[in-house]
This record gives structure tokens, sequence and C-alpha cells, in this order.
């Protein structure tokens, strides 16, 4: 059993379908780019050994700078346009129970997939400033959300994890019940 | 009829006499007034309803009930149908059930691993994370009561109730 405290219910409970936040999908993207870059050196080194094994020749990608460029955009293109596309949350949201939608709510098409990929590049150009939005526009949309036509939303069930919690709080018995944790 | 004849025809002239009398009579007879003096709370008092009670044999009336055909004349589906579920549920508070019952010790056996342990509590910070940025971010600009009033949400993932007009 464990001691970590109950969130109050305005943090976890009714929170599914609303705008998400700043600082959840700056965790999110940050664990996606690990989780791009690590996936992309683990293939980069595969390929590496798969070379040397035909060839007998070392091959290395990073000492090719402009290939390597395009392959890492390539990959990176992929990795979040297809996440986006199949379940509209990539591995990072998916760990902070994120959701792509369209502005009504719906989940996204392909399509919207492509843009929102090319304009989270656009954003990234501008050294932040397309990101205010997630704090000062009343629907939480960075510039890549206005490309694209979406939105990102809390997912998690939250009320399930707050049940999770309740029930946690039993403790084994003599343990005093944790307080309420207020941010 | 009488094997008389002049039996008979009294007979009939009494019966001819009757019809025509009787109709007369009721039609005479003011019914209403006759009820109003009746003292029906005086007749009342008189019945013994316990000794009527007491004659009365309900076992033999709930045997003669066919429970079964009563059952299958109802419509279940329909009774459900008017059931406002929704309703019932909001009104359960599911905190102090979880707490009170052993419902949550099975929940916690049954679903809580250290990975969703930490995904709960990642979670839960990063919602009371944005909720402080935003926040702040807007007082900062002077905008912290404005928030209040936007929408929680996309329309089909809230409901109108919760979504604040601007």
């Amino acid at each position: 059993m464990t001691t970590v405290p109950v969130p109050s219910a305005a943090l976890t409970v009714g929170r599914q379908g609303n705008y998400a936040g700043a600082i959840s999908r700056l965790a999110a993207f940050a664990a996606d780019v690990g989780a791009s870059w690590g996936l992309y050196t683990l293939g980069v080194a595969l390929l590496n050994a798969a070379l040397k094994l035909v060839s007998g020749h070392s091959f290395t990608l990073s000492n090719h700078q402009l290939p390597a460029f395009i392959v890492l955009t390539l990959w990176e293109f992929l990795y979040f346009t297809y996440q986006w596309a199949v379940s509209g949350k990539t591995l990072g949201m998916a760990i902070l129970g994120l959701q792509v939608v369209t502005r009504q709510g719906a989940p996204i098409s392909g399509r919207q997939a492509v843009f929102r990929t090319v304009g989270l590049g656009l954003t990234l150009l501008t050294a932040g400033i397309g990101f205010v939005g997630i704090v000062y526009q009343r629907e939480r949309r960075a510039l890549n959300d206005f490309i694209a036509g979406t939105a990102v939303v809390y997912d998690w069930d939250a009320r399930a994890a707050r049940l999770r919690w309740i029930a946690r709080k039993e403790g084994p018995p003599g343990t005093p019940p944790p307080q309420e944790h207020r941010v | 009829m009488s094997p008389n004849p002049i039996g008979s025809r009294v007979e009939q002239l009494a019966q001819s006499l009757a019809e025509h009398i009787v109709p007369m009579i009721v039609d005479a007879i003011d019914i209403d007034s006759i009820i109003d003096k009746v003292d029906v709370e005086k007749i009342i008092e008189r019945v013994d309803v316990d000794k009527i009670v007491e004659r009365v044999d309900v076992d033999e009336i709930v045997e003669r009930v066919d429970v079964q055909k009563i059952i299958a004349r109802v419509d279940i589906q329909q009774i459900v149908e008017r059931i406002d579920i929704n309703a019932i549920v909001n009104q359960i508070d599911i905190d102090s059930l979880v707490e009170q019952t052993e419902l949550g010790s099975i929940i916690a056996r049954s679903t809580t691993g250290i990975l969703t342990e930490v995904l709960d509590v990642i979670r839960a910070q990063g919602v009371g994370l944005d909720d402080f940025i935003l926040r702040w971010g807007n007082r900062l600009i002077g905008r912290g009561k404005k928030i209040r009033s936007w929408p929680k949400g996309p329309p089909l993932l809230v409901a109108p109730k919760t979504v604040a007009s601007s």
C-alpha cells in the first residue's frame, strides 16, 4: 500500500474532456521527444549493425549530417503524424492522459494529423511564441492547433483514478489516512 | 298462466296496471332526498369491520391469485426504460461507497500497479500545475476573472451546462 495523498476532486473527477493546460502538454511533448529520439538512435544502431553484417563496413549516419537531418525530420514527421492519425495521441500524450481532438471534440482525421505535425514544426520555429495560446487563448490552442483545426483535451479516466486513490487510502491496518492534497 | 279464464284476465289486468303504475311511482320518488336523509356515518359506525375481516380467508384469496400470470403481464422493459438510471447513479456518493465498503480494497487489488499509481500521480500533478499556470499567467496580464467564463472543453465532450457563456 502507498502513502500517496489523495488529490482533491477538482483536480481529478470531471476533468475528462476539458482543455489540457501547458504543463501537461509540455511534459507530453518532452516525453515524445525522448521516445522518438530513443527510437531513432536504436534504429540507426540496428541499421549500422545490419550494414556491418552484410558489407563488413561500418556506416555512421551522424557522419553524414544532411542525410541524417533529412532522415531524422522524416522520422519525427512519421512518429507524430502516424500516432495522431491512428489514435489522436502520441506515446507521451498517452502517458500524460491527453488527446488531440477537433475543435468540436470529435476524433481528428489523417489530414488534420499531417497539418498538425507540419504546424508543430512551424510552431517550434517561432521560438515558443506559437505556444503562448495554450495559456492565453480561450480554447488553449497553440499555433499548430490553429493550423490543423484541433484542440487538446484531458483523456484520462480521472474518476477511476480517484477511486483507486480512495481505495489505497485504507492502507495497511493501523496506517493513518493521508491528507487531501492541494496544489 | 292460470287455467281459469277469469283468473287469467284478472292476472293480465293486474299486470298491465302494474306496468303503468310502477314507473309512475318510481318517477314520483325523489331518491336524492331519501339519500340525503340517510345517515351514512351512523350505518358505517354500526358495521363491525373487524368481524367482516375475520370472516375473510386471506390465505384462500392469495392462493387463488396467479402471481405468475400477473408477472407475465408486466412489461419489465417498459418499466426499466422509464427509470432514470443516470439520476439514481448521480445521487450515489461513490467516494463514501468505496470508503465504507470492501469495494475499495477490491478496486485497489484489481487495478493498482506501480505504473498505474505513478501515472495517476503524474497526471493529477500535471492538472494542478496546468490550472496554476493558466490562473497566474492570465492574472499577470489582468485577465484573472475573464478565464472563469472560458469554455471547459469542446462542445461534444463537455456538457452544455458546464460551458459558461462568454
